[in-house]
């Protein structure tokens, strides 16, 4: 069992499967746990007993609940409120991008086309936000 | 009668202060006054030689019936007849004084008979010898003195002048208040009418010309002449004002229609506007939506493309797999096929956000942005010995995003295309053209047939075989369409095997939509 969890919201397998095995090809310390919908994401952090992921790392094109709607309900609640959120997708709208922002995400991160690259960008991210940065203390 | 001159020296008080009539009189009694004067002194100077020369005559006269009769009453001493002589000499006009006096040598006293009384002024003298015929010789006993007077002379000359000016100076008035009679009732009560007439008339829309009768003893003279030249002056004035009213009439016409024809163009223009407002703004629509319908699908185009760049990649990597040389193969062609559409779908996505996104303004380095380019470029290609020369310090007002793509695409191809040249060398400048800055990015690489340059900015034309030079072909299209929104233009000069030049400019001055140098900027 790995120290860290990430929480992937993502509602194409394909998709998963590449980001699972992105990082699985990182050797970064970290259980992928995967949901491919909205609900699915806000019933797995809001469910009871369940601690909280290190890291969540969000779609914006999801199925029924879209990525920013997933976000604004993670940061109203007071228990996610600081959890570290990514964006990770692969649009570069700069209206996504503002709105992701000024709803309260820590990164956005543009899937690179290539599984190398994707490799390196997953790598990065989880030596940041699981090594460098200091996670915000669990909340009452 | 002071009322009568007044009115014959002016025509009207008023308007001529100085009327012909006192002029005319003033003239008239100066000169009158002049040749009375001269005429009055000859004739005076006349009078006084006559009467001067009777006096004369009247003294020869008593020289010649006296003399010889006093010379023997001298000689004969005989006195009361000499006094009764003087007195008679006296007697005769003019004479003042008369004398007779004794000259013969060694008289104790001499006879002295004298008459009348002698006067220090001016008077005519005459002295005469008393001579006696003794023994037959003559003997001078004494002196005989008369003296005339000229008082009578001079009293009369006195009287004729006062006479002579004062009937000349009525006579000159009379005549002069005449003359000024005549030529009031010739000419100045013509000419005052005259006058009337022409105050009197307006000259706008008269119907007939002006015409003055000729007054009536007139049509010889050259009163009658001036009205009949004056008449036909106002014909020709009648005829070249119903003219300038024609003529007035019809540029009013003139310009009347011609406001009608502005308005009338002013009108189709209007709907024209309207019409072309209309249709651009339906191009504009149907246009937007094709690209939003492009943009979204090259979006969505995204997400598969890169699943299968992922997944062949792992098939690729798979020990387990177990593909033969031909399935690994056809794998690496898949795999380019993956890539090359990935590219073009970045490419559509770069063309669709140049002409979708909002404009923000600044000032942009483009020298930082060229060598920014080529930073890039040695990255990613380290093995290649490409020589950059890159003007410093251009900057240009513009969308710093959309600029860096400009740039980094022509920076790009240049790099691109000078790949098979032993040294390549690309440069970046500006040169003032015209009055506007004019960028430019050569290469010595392999460059283009000229007469194809055109075609270079038309989306996917290109003009390299792909294994030549990859390429999406719409990169130049994109950078068209930047520049369109910065209000430049781009073009290109080359030959094949000749390098090539890009030339493109910003904020032309026609057809721009954005300020060239707005300080304040958007940013």
């Amino acid at each position: 069992m790995s120290r860290h969890t990430i929480l992937l919201v993502e509602d194409n397998a394909d998709d998963a499967e590449l980001t699972q095995t992105a990082l699985a090809r990182t050797r970064v310390d970290a259980t992928l746990d995967i949901v491919t919908g909205g609900e699915d994401a806000l019933d797995y952090l809001f469910g009871d007993g369940r601690p909280l992921p290190a890291l969540v790392l969000l779609d914006l094109n999801l199925r029924g609940m879209s990525g920013l709607d997933v976000l604004h309900r993670i940061r109203a609640r007071g228990a996610t409120r600081r959890l570290p959120v990514v964006i990770l997708t692969t649009s570069d709208n700069a209206s996504d991008i503002a709105a992701g922002y000024d709803l309260g995400v820590n990164s956005y991160v543009r899937k690179p086309a290539d599984l190398d690259s994707f490799t390196e960008v997953m790598r990065r991210l989880g030596l940041y936000w699981l090594h460098t940065n200091t996670p915000p203390p669990a909340a009452g | 009668m002071t009322d009568t001159i007044l009115r014959l020296m002016g025509p009207r008080a008023a308007p001529a202060r100085r009327g012909i009539g006192v002029r005319l009189l003033a003239f008239i009694v100066l000169f009158s006054s002049f040749v009375t004067l001269v005429l009055t002194a000859i004739e005076l100077y006349i009078d006084f030689r006559v009467d001067v020369n009777a006096i004369e005559e009247r003294l020869n006269e008593i020289e010649r019936g006296y003399l010889d009769s006093l010379g023997s009453s001298l000689w004969n001493v005989d006195l009361p007849q000499i006094r009764l002589q003087l007195d008679g000499i006296l007697r005769l006009p003019d004479m003042r004084a008369a004398e007779v006096r004794e000259t013969v040598p060694g008289i104790a006293a001499p006879v002295v008979v004298s008459a009348g009384a002698p006067s220090p002024y001016a008077a005519l003298v005459r002295e005469r010898a008393i001579k006696v015929s003794v023994r037959g010789g003559e003997r001078t006993i004494g002196v005989f003195r008369v003296e005339a007077s000229l008082e009578g002379v001079y009293q009369r000359l006195l009287n004729k002048t006062a006479i002579i000016l004062v009937s000349q100076g009525v006579k000159t008035f009379i005549v002069s208040l005449f003359i000024l009679f005549i030529v009031h009732r010739l000419v100045t009560r013509v000419l005052v009418d005259i006058a009337a007439r022409l105050d009197s008339y307006e000259l706008q829309g008269q119907a007939a010309p002006l015409r003055i009768p000729v007054p009536p003893g007139h049509h010889a003279d050259e009163l009658g002449r001036v009205v009949m030249a004056l008449n036909g002056l106002f014909d020709g004035l009648h005829s070249a004002n119903r003219q300038l009213v024609d003529i007035n009439a019809e540029l009013e016409r003139d310009i009347a229609a011609r406001l009608r024809a502005e308005q009338e163009v002013v009108r189709l223009n209007a709907g024209l506007e309207q019409r072309v407002r209309q249709r651009t703004a339906e191009l504009e629509a149907a246009n937007g939506e094709l690209d939003s319908f492009v943009y979204s699908v090259s979006h969505d185009l995204r997400a598969p493309v890169r699943r299968i760049e992922g997944f062949t990649r792992l098939l690729g990597e798979d020990p387990d797999s177990a593909l033969s040389d031909k399935g690994r193969h056809y794998l690496t062609r898949i795999r380019a096929g993956a890539g090359e559409m990935g590219e073009m779908i970045e490419s559509f996505l770069k063309l669709s956000r140049s002409t979708r996104a909002d404009l923000t303004v600044s000032t942009v380095d483009l020298s930082a942005l060229a060598a920014q380019a080529v930073a890039l470029l040695r990255e990613r290609e380290p093995d290649r010995a490409v020589t950059a020369e890159i003007q410093p310090g251009l900057t240009a007002r513009g969308d710093p995003r959309l600029l860096d793509v400009v740039v980094g695409n022509l920076i790009g191809n240049a790099w691109k295309y000078s790949r098979n040249v032993a040294e390549a060398v690309i440069a970046f400048g500006a040169q003032e053209s015209g009055g506007r800055t004019v960028y430019v990015v050569r290469d010595n690489g392999a460059g283009f047939a000229a007469e194809l340059a055109d075609r270079l900015f038309v989306p996917f034309v290109r003009l390299h075989r792909p294994e030549e030079f990859e390429g999406s072909g719409i990169g130049l299209a994109t950078v068209r369409r930047i520049l369109a929104r910065h209000g430049g233009r781009i073009w290109a000069e080359s030959d094949t095997g000749r390098g090539a030049a890009f030339f493109f400019t910003l904020w032309e001055p026609r057809g721009t939509d954005e300020p060239p140098h707005d300080p304040a900027g958007r940013g």
